[in-house]
């Protein structure tokens, strides 16, 4: 699967304190234009650099609203992921998008950072997703073995992972009776 | 005497209950910010009743001084003159919030005022401004959802009584029962707010017609309504990622081991370390807040008294006569 491109996004253009809805509702216009602009595949990171603070109402407009585009599917493959300097910035981002069930991958602490998952995921799905950032990459049946869990629950659990646009499948045998998909963390 | 979030229930009380049209105000000797927010809305609200108070204010210089620092009813002569000394510094006297293009400004004004005084721990400091935002940006949103408010009259200020800073914040809108009840007016399929087309007492009696419909089906009261949003986190909008503010900040002020007061019509919750629960007081508009949290969460000590000069330490300077105002 070919690289996917990624563009950073950098926040701090609406300000170093970030708190209304009407601020969001701005800054997730501009959002949207960017991940337009991005092919199909692109990955926007979304950089908090420069950030003071970032209120629940702004980081829901802004950013809980686009997540639950991309779960619909309207913006095609395109992920979204966010870079923060400290977990406490995103402390009400994190707490918004459980309330929308909803799940985003954040870098925490620079470049060399861990990723850690904002909002709702269910310990079994944080698991799977964990082991195939490590990995890179896997099937199914790779990581229904990995995880000692029947591959019917592993599908389910990728499947749910790829709707919320946390990992990306590639079709790797259209001509077996059943289509083969090989799942690729959107990390590293 | 002295005006606190418990003791301003009996001013409340007396004027919109009882409904005294005097208030003597003469003996007391402090009082807090969210009292003194409450005191400025009841005046407001009892002038554009058509039934202005006679006000008594406080004989003590320092409460006046503070009441003046604190720019308690700058903008309408309330009579209250201010007294000749020099004033406290305070930490944030009394904003008005009217519109949402703005909180970000007054958010950063709290912040510089705080920051200035205090050199602070980054991350309490960074959760505070995030409850201001959100507090901040509730006025605007939700105090005249229904369009029929003349004036909510949206206030902050802030103070630090050396145990604790205290936020307070209040309006004389909607409240909360109201807005609930515009979520629950569309799912009864009631018709919205058509303000254009009639009058406004028009309006406002329609809105009070379909309210009573509402209540009569759902039972909303004011109560209901403030332990819906605190505790459950219900908001008027059917968008999931609307609500739960209130409720987060509750839980955050109560792990910082702090105390909130949320007042709402004719309920009141108060909720400290110990506990505490929603109680009926006098019927008022609008929502009134208080947060108190422990300077130590800021990683400021102790002071060694109350700035502020809010506690009266007498002042033998102080011999102007009383004032009795029509206010």
């Amino acid at each position: 699967m070919k690289a996917m491109k990624k563009t950073t996004f950098e926040i701090s253009q609406f300000g170093r304190r970030l708190g209304t809805r009407l601020e969001g509702e701005t800054a997730r216009r501009v959002l949207l234009a960017a991940l337009d602009d991005l092919p199909p595949d692109g990955q926007l990171v979304l950089s908090l650099r420069g950030i003071d603070v970032l209120s629940g109402s702004f980081a829901d407009e802004a950013i809980g609203k686009i997540c639950q585009l991309l779960t619909s599917g309207i913006h095609g493959d395109r992920t979204l992921v966010v870079a923060s300097s400290s977990a406490d910035l995103v402390e009400d981002l994190s707490d918004k998008l459980a309330q929308r069930k909803l799940a985003l991958l954040c870098r925490v602490g620079g470049t060399k950072g861990t990723w850690r998952v904002l909002g709702c995921l269910a310990r079994p799905l944080v698991d799977t997703l964990e082991l195939l950032n490590e990995r890179g990459s896997a099937t199914t049946k790779e990581l229904a073995e990995a995880l000692a869990i029947p591959p019917n629950a592993c599908h389910n659990r990728v499947r749910r992972l790829v709707r919320l646009r946390l990992v990306r499948e590639e079709k790797i045998d259209v001509a077996a009776p059943n289509t083969q998909y090989r799942f690729h963390a959107i990390v590293e | 005497m002295r005006l606190t979030s418990e003791t301003i229930e009996d001013v409340l009380d007396l004027v919109l209950v009882k409904v005294e049209r005097s208030l003597d105000l003469r003996d007391v000797r402090s009082i807090d910010v969210y009292a003194l927010l409450l005191l400025d809305l009841v005046v407001r609200h009892a002038r554009e009743s058509g039934a202005p108070l006679r006000v008594t204010w406080p004989e003590s210089p320092s409460v006046r001084r503070w009441m003046t620092a604190m720019r308690f009813f700058v903008d309408v002569k309330a009579g209250l003159a201010p007294h000749p000394g020099s004033q406290p510094t305070t930490l944030m006297p009394i904003v008005s919030i009217d519109r949402e293009d703005d909180v970000s400004r007054l958010v950063g004004s709290f912040d510089d005022r705080l920051s200035d005084r205090y050199p602070m721990d980054e991350s309490p400091r960074r959760r505070f401004l995030r409850i201001l935002l959100e507090l901040f940006q509730n006025i605007p949103q939700h105090a005249n959802a229904t369009g029929d408010v003349l004036d909510p009259h949206g206030i902050a200020a802030m103070h630090d009584d050396g145990h604790s800073v205290t936020l307070a914040i209040a309006d004389k809108g909607i409240g909360l029962a109201r807005s609930l009840r515009l979520r629950l007016r569309l799912r009864l399929g009631l018709h919205p707010d058509s303000p254009g087309q009639a009058s406004l007492e028009q309006s406002r009696l329609e809105q009070s017609r379909l309210e009573q419909a509402c209540l009569a089906q759902t039972g909303l009261s004011d109560a209901d309504a403030l332990r819906a949003v605190v505790f459950d986190g219900r908001s008027r909008f059917r968008d999931p990622g609307r609500g739960h503010e209130l409720e987060r900040i509750f839980r955050l002020v109560r792990s910082w081991e702090g105390t909130v007061v949320v007042r709402s019509g004719s309920a009141l919750l108060y909720q400290s370390e110990a506990g505490g629960d929603v109680v009926d007081v006098a019927p008022f508009p609008g929502v009134q807040i208080a947060l108190s949290i422990p300077r130590a969460v800021f990683g400021i000590g102790e002071a060694a008294f109350g700035e502020g000069g809010v506690e009266s330490r007498g002042d033998p300077g102080f011999n102007e006569g009383n004032e009795e105002n029509d206010v």
